[in-house]
């Protein structure tokens, strides 16, 4: 009897438009990655994802890059990815972009156009949190790569052995899939919270402070937090200082596979609730 | 009188003092700040620490207190120039918080609604629309910063067995230099960056970013370029130092011991310049249209 049922559950899925869904978000995806990325508008997105490349940039042509300053590099790309991306760059990224695709139609007074529409709600939530990804992805995985190959160029051979016949392309990789998962993370939150609050800044802050004291919290709690996951993923720990000890998430060690999995279930599940509220969405403009 | 006797004539009636026109934009900045419940809520919040350090200065200084809670000990809370410092770095962080949230209230529906030239229309220059909009955030944020900390110290003057106001003049001085200088710059960058975004959201989290991401670049350089004036930058840390010093605390917080006082003034003053300039480019008696 059960067999019977999914079956048919399963069968009623298939019979859905996947294709027409499927055209339909690529539409609407495309409008909001070319809106995201290419508009003036976008250009402080570049600027957070791109100064510390352009730091480095001015390192690669001033300093010297003798072979003992090889580690000390190697610390000081972890730190930035530790200090700066996750807890600055990808978060006010993020924080700008996804809280933009549905509140920002709401007080461009342009949603209901969107609304009116023959798309699905779910379809369009979810492609524009697939534009808003991409658009994340693409800026803050290319300024990681960029830094990367410019911390390392100077070296010479030194950098080149480093990079190839040791640990470094292993840290890129990991690195890079740091970023893409603090994009989908931040991501999912800020959306979700710019359908719940006219304005989701000051819950947003509230989320940034949360991050900070997550260490401090039962490990139950830490689960519910984006930074949590991505600092087991992290190649090398680099303890905080001073006034990034805040910032520093302390857990106890989860496996690479876990954490990745841990985060994406924490997508699915904000990006489901939010399938849920935008099902129930009501414009008010007069309010906005 | 035929109509087209009816030529433009210069009012000729007694006009205001151009100090009270100022008054009007504050009267109407502080009631739109204060129209908001989350307003409210906000200033209560930045009360918290205080009633916390008034019941602590109370046990400081209450002998029974201090016999059964501290067992007689002073070592272990004694009102001195370090309280002082971290009364002040709480009220003052929560002042931040307060911008963020008042100032894109006090602008940014200016600038969506398309009403500055409307506004600018009235005898009101444009140095005094934004004098006006400062000063009704100035008046909060003092009612978060400077005025409880005062209190606090009067009360600590009060409760204090042995003279000690007199002997702690410093602390006063410096609290309300610090504060003032913290409130001057919060507000000077929370209109000058809410004038720039047409959205109050995005304004509330750009002043939060405009604080913190700086501090992370200014990390950054002093890493890579292996440098100190990285902190230049470092919002937090700049002003924790120039609050030590004011309060003549030394081994509060070692990070940034090493800027000199000219680099910090300079940093600051520059930052300030190009608030102003901000404000210049953006508050003027125009509309866009766009489509």
């Amino acid at each position: 009897m059960s067999s019977k049922k999914s079956v048919g559950f399963l069968a009623s899925i298939l019979e859905q438009p996947w294709g027409l869904w499927t055209l339909q978000a690529r539409r609407l995806a495309r409008i909001e990655v070319r809106r995201n990325m290419l508009s003036w508008k976008a250009t402080w997105i570049y600027f957070l994802a791109f100064i510390p490349t352009c730091i480095i940039f001015i390192h690669l042509l001033v300093d010297r890059h003798t072979t003992t300053a090889l580690t000390e590099d190697t610390n000081v790309l972890a730190g930035i990815m530790q200090f700066y991306y996750i807890r600055l760059g990808v978060f006010f990224g993020c924080l700008g972009i996804f809280s933009r695709l549905i509140r920002g139609e709401m007080v461009e007074r342009s949603l209901h156009f969107y609304l009116l529409a023959p798309v699905r709600r779910e379809v369009l939530l979810l492609a524009k949190f697939i534009a808003g990804s991409i658009s994340a992805i693409a800026l803050f995985a290319a300024a990681v790569l960029a830094d990367f190959v410019l911390m390392y160029v100077g070296f010479g051979p030194a950098g080149q052995e480093y990079i190839f016949h040791g640990p470094g392309l292993g840290q890129l990789e990991a690195y890079l899939g740091i970023m893409v998962l603090a994009c989908l993370g931040y991501g999912a939150v800020f959306l979700l919270l710019s359908m719940m609050f006219k304005n989701p800044m000051p819950a947003a802050m509230l989320v940034m402070g949360w991050e900070a004291i997550n260490p401090v919290m039962p490990s139950l709690l830490q689960k519910i937090s984006v930074a949590s996951y991505l600092r087991h993923l992290m190649p090398i720990t680099i303890p905080g200082d001073g006034i990034f000890a805040l910032l520093t998430v302390q857990t106890e060690p989860v496996s690479a596979g876990v954490a990745v999995l841990g985060l994406l279930l924490l997508v699915g599940v904000v990006l489901a609730y939010s399938c849920v509220r935008i099902r129930r969405l009501e414009i008010r403009y007069t309010t906005e | 009188m035929s109509v087209y006797k009816h030529e433009y004539r210069a009012y000729e009636g007694r006009l205001t003092p151009a100090w009270s026109r100022i008054a009007v934009l504050v009267r109407y900045g502080m009631a739109e700040a204060w129209s908001s419940r989350i307003t409210i809520g906000l200033l209560t919040l930045s009360m918290l620490p205080i009633v916390v350090y008034l019941v602590l200065i109370f046990l400081a200084n209450n002998p029974i207190a201090r016999a059964v809670i501290m067992r007689g000990s002073s070592a272990i809370l004694s009102i001195n120039a370090t309280f002082f410092l971290r009364v002040l770095i709480s009220q003052c962080w929560l002042a931040l918080v307060l911008t963020a949230w008042i100032a894109p209230r006090l602008v940014s529906y200016d600038l969506a609604d398309n009403a500055l030239p409307i506004l600018l229309s009235h005898p009101v220059s444009r140095v005094g629309y934004v004098v006006g909009k400062f000063i009704a955030l100035v008046s909060y944020l003092s009612l978060a910063t400077w005025i409880p900390c005062l209190l606090l110290y009067a009360y600590q003057g009060y409760a204090s067995a042995a003279p000690w106001m007199g002997a702690n003049l410093r602390i006063a001085i410096g609290v309300l230099i610090g504060c003032g200088l913290w409130i001057t710059l919060l507000s000077i960058l929370g209109l000058a960056l809410s004038s720039w975004v047409k959205w109050r959201m995005m304004a509330t989290g750009i002043i939060f970013a405009a604080v913190f991401v700086p501090a992370g670049i200014g990390g950054i350089i002093g890493a890579i370029l292996r440098t100190k004036w990285g902190l230049l930058l470092n919002l937090p840390v700049m002003m924790t130092q120039i609050w030590q010093r004011l309060l003549g605390v030394s081994a509060f917080n070692r990070i940034g011991a090493g800027l000199p006082n000219v680099a910090m003034a300079g940093a600051l003053l520059l930052l300030g310049l190009v608030c102003v300039f901000m404000l210049n480019a953006r508050i003027r008696a125009r509309e866009v249209v766009r489509g």
